[in-house]
């Protein structure tokens, strides 16, 4: 059943998904392991398929979507089980103002979450201040901005100036992406990162994690 | 049936067709041919045709050569070696890619150095082109400096062989050349299959203008007894040996494909003929016989047509360059080349591989080309245009300003209507720098390294290549060479 789900992810197949997430419930079996194993490991499988050039994105994609429709029904099961949902950090991330591309955004949001960090997506087309209220609300770890336009990028940097004057630059650290970005652009602006795409985007942001975690010396699940 | 379009190109007005085939028909009957050759001069003389012996000149009348077009089969076909796979040329219904002949030079992949092949190269050849799936046939492309030119033709034909499974474009440089290539074919798929099922075809090239020496018409008439496809190759050089105009090279062409076409069939009715050719441009300025030159695809194109207009498979010398090396000026030309095989309607594109006057081979170029022919291939065949590609269903389910990245039909479809190049490079520009920003150049020169350390051609059974040992040593026993290399 379990090996079922897994291949309904990654045939991103979300009538199926839906059916054998349920199944799994129905039979009892440990809605955590469930998620880990069966939902996380296909979209991880099929990310690293991606980076090897054995994927398309469409598959990725299609994957991603199939896990974000269980993803919730597993968690809210966990959560009734009196269990609870661990995750490694906390992001929050968005489209930046005045760009409406969601896939690449989405996709990103996905994939960190499938790798046990709470994402809030603020969705697209988020002006500045949205960001620092975002930040001021959640106390993220992370804060990611995408822009897919030459003319849109700009308000990366704008963002990163909102959350200075706002105080709570340093309390976040800062990954962009998208088509026009650049890991030179990422430093011209302030930001602490960048990737190329999804699948990279998860090695910058487990290292920051990490650090952050032998830095406090908390053990997170 | 559905009826598909598919994207063509024609360079002549059937009004300019029927125009060349009539001056070819008077340039034939007029001027005639001259042919180094006693029988063939015999044989045209007792069919009709008007022979001064001393001048060795046949005036061929317009009867013989309609005769000779209705004898011709108009399907030629081609078999892998081991009779799996074969190919109907035929009127440019699919355009096929083949690796370019009879190189005297090899351009190293390692180091860029120019020099004479020997029959390691050569197997190094067979085995790349054997792993690309965009270039269908293998030719005895290099010469081979590591045997006695005597039994060079010979020998390479062993060689490839050994190393490809692919159909074989091949030649004889010597009399005893296409007999023995059938002695070397029955050696592996039987005597009974030669003509069956042949997996080596023969290039015979008349000398421009209107010329045919001895050896090359000893070659058309052994090919056309024993039943092995020929293709004849007329080689109008511009303003050399040719007229400068491109009309009157396209009518040498096709005065001398139908001379060769008329004793062949009068050989032997039914003897399979494919219509090639080699043109090139005499460049004025620098005394040079260029391949790439863009005319050399006008006069191909015009060739394809004249084929088609007699109901024949066409082929020509078109995915060729000038560069001594492979650079950008190797993988442009070839590609305007490929392209416009393709839209012609070639059945056959030859020169894959080839740069340098058609004189070397580099591997480089020939995996480039792979990825050229598999593009040129692609814009061939078309736009499908159906229920589901019009896609109509999707956009209701898609909507406006929704995804298609996210619906089932991309998944379905993206892969079915798109070529993937696997040299040209299509990553983002951060993961093509992560990658070593390597030139297209480099990138080949892996991929090359990667097919010969891990591709293994699918080998002869252990008789087999038991028996074509045998009967290379033989043919090379009887001009006294007892040592062959070893591949």
């Amino acid at each position: 059943m379990c090996f079922s789900l897994r291949q309904s992810i990654i045939d991103g197949d979300i009538e199926n998904s839906l059916k054998y997430a349920n199944e799994c419930i129905k039979a009892s079996m440990n809605p955590l392991e469930v998620l880990n194993k069966c939902v996380v490991a296909g979209v991880l499988e099929l990310g690293d398929k991606w980076i090897r050039g054995e994927a398309f994105i469409a598959d990725l994609v299609a994957a991603a979507e199939a896990a974000k429709v269980v993803i919730p029904i597993l968690k809210n099961e966990i959560v009734k089980r009196g269990g609870k949902l661990e995750y490694v950090g906390r992001a929050v991330i968005g489209t930046v103002e005045g760009d409406i591309h969601d896939i690449g955004k989405t996709i990103v949001a996905t994939i960190w979450e499938v790798n046990g960090i709470e994402v809030i997506d603020l969705g697209v087309d988020v002006p500045p201040q949205k960001f620092v209220e975002a930040v001021k609300q959640y106390n993220p770890d992370i804060v990611g901005m995408s822009a897919l336009l030459t003319t849109t990028m700009v308000k990366q940097k704008e963002t990163i100036e909102a959350l200075k004057a706002a105080g709570l630059r340093d309390k976040v650290k800062v990954i962009v992406g998208g088509a026009p970005t650049s890991a030179e652009w990422a430093r011209e602006i302030g930001a602490d990162g960048w990737a190329p795409d999804a699948i990279s985007s998860i090695d910058v942001v487990m290292k920051w994690l990490r650090e952050k975690r032998s830095a406090v010396g908390e053990a997170h699940g | 049936m559905r009826h598909m379009a598919r994207p063509r190109l024609e360079v002549l007005s059937r009004e300019e067709v029927e125009k060349i085939h009539v001056a070819s028909l008077n340039v034939l009957s007029r001027v005639g041919v001259r042919i180094d050759h006693e029988n063939a001069l015999k044989l045209l003389n007792s069919v009709g045709a008007e022979v001064d012996f001393n001048k060795r000149i046949a005036k061929i009348p317009e009867n013989l050569v309609r005769e000779a077009i209705a004898k011709a089969p108009k399907v030629v076909k081609l078999c892998s070696r081991d009779g799996k796979l074969c190919y109907d040329l035929s009127e440019g219904r699919n355009t096929y890619f083949d690796v370019g002949s009879a190189a005297y030079y090899y351009i190293d992949w390692r180091t860029d150095e120019v020099r004479r092949p020997l029959s390691k190269d050569l197997a190094d050849v067979a085995k790349v082109t054997d792993y690309l799936s965009n270039t269908h046939i293998m030719s005895t492309a290099l010469v081979p400096a590591d045997v006695p030119d005597v039994i060079a033709d010979r020998w390479r034909m062993y060689v490839v062989a050994k190393y490809t499974t692919k159909p074989i474009d091949t030649g004889a440089f010597t009399v005893e050349g296409i007999p023995d290539a059938a002695k070397i074919m029955a050696s592996v798929i039987g005597e009974e299959n030669v003509s069956k099922r042949p997996f080596m075809f023969f290039a015979v090239c008349p000398s421009p203008p209107l010329k045919w020496s001895y050896l090359t018409m000893q070659n058309l008439i052994d090919c056309a007894k024993l039943g092995l496809p020929a293709h004849i190759i007329p080689m109008p050089q511009t303003g050399g040996t040719a007229p400068a105009t491109i009309a009157g090279s396209v009518v040498q062409a096709n005065a001398e494909f139908l001379s060769g076409l008329v004793v062949a069939q009068f050989v032997n009715p039914g003897a399979p003929i494919i219509y090639s050719g080699s043109p090139t441009v005499f460049e004025q300025r620098f005394a040079t016989s260029c391949t790439g030159s863009i005319e050399v695809q006008l006069i191909s194109s015009a060739i394809s047509q004249l084929a088609k207009f007699y109901g024949f498979p066409s082929a020509s010398y078109t995915i060729v360059s000038d560069s001594k090396v492979f650079d950008e000026q190797a993988s442009l030309e070839s590609a305007i080349g490929a392209i416009i095989s393709v839209l012609a309607g070639l059945d056959i594109a030859i020169g894959s591989g080839m740069l340098y006057e058609e004189n070397a081979i580099s591997l480089l170029k020939l995996v480039v080309d792979d990825d050229v022919a598999g593009m040129a291939l692609r814009f061939g065949r078309g736009i499908d245009v159906d229920v589901d590609t019009l896609a109509e269903k999707v956009f209701e389910e898609v909507g406006p300003g929704g995804l298609f990245l996210k619906h089932k039909h991309t998944r379905v479809w993206w892969r079915k209507e798109h070529f993937m190049p696997r040299l040209l490079d299509k990553r983002s520009a951060d993961m093509w720098r992560k990658m070593g920003g390597k030139s297209l150049k480099v990138v080949a020169k892996e991929y090359v390294e990667e097919i010969l350390k891990k591709h293994q051609p699918e080998p002869l059974p252990q008789d087999v290549e038991k028996e074509l040992r045998k009967t290379v040593t033989e043919i090379a026993k009887r001009y006294g060479i007892e040592k062959l290399p070893e591949v």
